[in-house]
């Protein structure tokens, strides 16, 4: 029997998994899962749960692309490419008229500005340590005794968000323990807190000239806290999304490998 | 290559045959890295000069914590984690070690070198960061009190005679540096970028003769080779220090397919493109080379000298993209690495791209990304 002729991308992120399968046309299903330190069996467990989701297996797959820094423990992908390529990809796909990308995940955080044709005209990652990260917010909620959903709320509805200066993940922890132990609400301290992640990763897009038509991708990207904090640092709206915006940089992956399939056969 | 495999041998040997040596009373001349000694004046009163240019090994980074704060340049702190070790075999062998003071990060190390290791015998001097007369004089004063105290500690003359034999080995050495980079530049023959750097780092702990033997051979052996060059995007790669054992940038660029075809480093790159006078007086011309017309460093003020050049060999090398290797807390460098794309992109019309390190092993996976993307864009 011919094989159902699909398309897989696996974006095997330090935190969470991602999976798009596609077909020549559409997007048919999609899911993330936690990495859980161990990248080669979460990238084989989610391109198994998502072809459950469509009752398609394996030989179904006529090309598939690995991306994110779990991208090289895996042995069944055609391809690999960075994630920075494939969110590009994925995003454009989505809408092609957006000029940059910022992407905030769990252990780093990318702006990317394109190029009208949608390849990458230049790109900055953060520093080498986990401030402007998700792993950053996780901690910082931990400490204030709250769940993510719960810190992104405070965002919004804090009137005089507390100054945080340290961009360290160890000394911010130390500074916010500070901040409680001054009396300082925890709706203050978690409103500082986004307000400095959003000026660290909000200055690399400035330094890329990052402004419209930007897209906010990423696992961060679905903390409203986090999004309406570097909007009101950059002066502009997001533009939206029709899909998850965790899973670009798999779609992009599905994109691409749909896309070398093509030449191949051509 | 036979050149390199008998590079290799010499290297695996060249402490024992140090020892040899220092047995039968050579003296072994230490010197830390930088390019403001002249090896002349070591091989002109008839002593071995080695340079200290080990670094890249995050464990032994981790051990100079004893010594100093953790602000520093990782490969400064890894010259103070060796030297106090008790364990490096250069540090250990090395009968007197010179360190000319470039900046902060060295005067650390002299630091170090003199209240720790008070038994090591040691001559610090001082490399102003302006070039005009008066830095001219104080280096020449600098490297002729060196001149006296290489004397005074090996009890040989520098004689003129000496000095103009010595030059002339190093300049030898220089020149042939510059043919085989010139080779990579004309595009004709293919020269791995490691395997130049591989000449470079050899250089500075081989014995002159026998390295000047090693160039000629490669040379001689990468012209007789039918070699097309390779594709793949041309890459400038700069930065303060490119240390030997330090390997994690090179080899991720040439995994990914970018080809190294230019080198500018401050320290552990040997300055190959000027040679000294050998007419008149010998000590002038060492400090006019040395000095004045050797291309600064990035903390020297105004820093556009090395700018300016950074833009001649992207331009006269052809080259697709620009790696600038930041290591951490160098901060001469950090805050060039900001401005300068855009002084790039508007001369030479290409693409900078900054990736830092601490010699830390975690950093490969993030590093490789960013080279990996970064060579994406630059391909042709």
């Amino acid at each position: 029997m011919d094989n159902r002729n699909l398309f897989a991308g696996i974006d095997v992120g330090s935190m969470t998994t991602k999976c798009v399968i596609i077909d020549s046309e559409n997007i048919l299903a999609s899911t993330v899962i936690y990495t859980d330190a161990e990248p080669k069996k979460a990238g084989v467990a989610i391109l198994d749960s998502v072809l459950g989701m469509i009752g398609a297996n394996r030989e179904d797959i006529s090309y598939a692309v690995g991306t994110g820094y779990g991208r090289i423990s895996l042995d069944f992908f055609d391809h690999t490419a960075t994630e920075i390529t494939c969110h590009a990809t994925g995003v454009r796909h989505i809408n092609p008229g957006v000029e940059g990308i910022i992407d905030i995940g769990g252990q780093d955080s990318k702006a990317i500005k394109l190029k009208p044709d949608g390849t990458i005209m230049d790109f900055i990652l953060n520093d080498r340590c986990a401030a402007g990260t998700g792993r950053f917010l996780e901690v910082m909620a931990r400490t204030l005794r709250l769940n993510i959903e719960e810190f992104s709320a405070l965002y919004e509805k804090s009137i005089n968000p507390c100054p945080v200066n340290s961009t360290c993940i160890v000394f911010a922890e130390s500074e916010v323990i500070s901040l409680v132990a001054q009396g300082n609400t925890k709706t203050d301290i978690a409103a500082g807190l986004h307000q400095s992640i959003a000026r660290r990763v909000g200055n690399m897009a400035k330094r890329l000239g990052i402004a419209q038509n930007t897209a906010f991708v990423g696992g961060v990207s679905k903390n409203a806290g986090m999004r309406k904090a570097l909007e009101d640092y950059l002066g502009i709206v997001f533009v939206s999304l029709s899909v998850d915006p965790q899973i670009t940089g798999a779609l992009g992956a599905a994109v691409m490998a749909r896309g070398r399939y093509d030449k191949q056969r051509q | 290559m036979d050149a390199l495999l008998k590079l290799d041998t010499h290297l695996e040997n060249r402490h024992a045959q140090l020892k040899a040596l220092k047995d039968h009373g050579r003296k072994i001349i230490g010197f830390t890295a930088g390019g403001y000694f002249p090896e002349e004046l070591a091989l002109a009163c008839d002593a071995e000069a080695i340079c200290f240019i080990e670094a890249g090994n995050n464990t032994a980074l981790m051990n100079a914590g004893g010594y100093t704060c953790r602000w520093f340049d990782p490969f400064w702190r890894s010259q103070i984690a060796y030297l106090t070790s008790g364990k490096d075999p250069y540090y250990n062998i090395a009968d007197l070690i010179v360190v000319p003071v470039t900046d902060n990060h060295v005067r650390n190390f002299s630091n170090v070198l003199g209240y720790f290791t008070p038994e090591k015998e040691s001559f610090v001097f001082g490399v102003p960061h302006v070039k005009d007369k008066i830095a001219l004089d104080y280096y020449l004063k600098g490297i002729t009190r060196l001149r006296n105290r290489l004397e005074e500690f090996t009890g040989k003359e520098i004689t003129d005679a000496r000095l103009k034999q010595s030059i002339d080995l190093c300049n030898r050495e220089r020149e042939l540096f510059r043919q085989i980079s010139l080779l990579r530049k004309s595009g004709e023959y293919f020269i791995q970028g490691r395997d130049f750097i591989k000449l470079n780092h050899g250089s500075y702990l081989a014995d002159k003769e026998f390295m000047i033997d090693i160039l000629e051979m490669y040379l001689r052996e990468i012209k007789e080779t039918a070699c097309h060059p390779k594709g793949g995007p041309s890459l400038l790669l700069t930065g303060s220090t490119l240390a030997h054992g330090d390997s994690k940038v090179m080899d991720i660029i040439e995994e990914c397919g970018g080809n190294t075809v230019v080198e500018e480093f401050a320290e552990c790159i040997r300055p190959y493109h000027e040679t000294v006078d050998t007419e008149g007086n010998l000590m002038k011309n060492l400090a006019e080379s040395y000095f004045m017309k050797r291309v600064c460093p990035g903390w020297f003020r105004p820093g556009t000298e090395r700018l300016n050049l950074l833009i001649k060999l992207a331009k006269e090398y052809n080259v697709d993209g620009l790696i600038w290797y930041q290591l951490m807390f160098r901060e001469s460098y950090k805050v060039e690495s900001f401005f300068f794309p855009q002084m790039l992109k508007k001369e030479a019309g290409i693409p900078m791209f900054v990736v830092e390190s601490e010699y830390d092993a975690m950093e490969a996976g993030p590093m490789r990304t960013r080279i990996e993307t970064f060579i994406e864009t630059i391909k042709r």
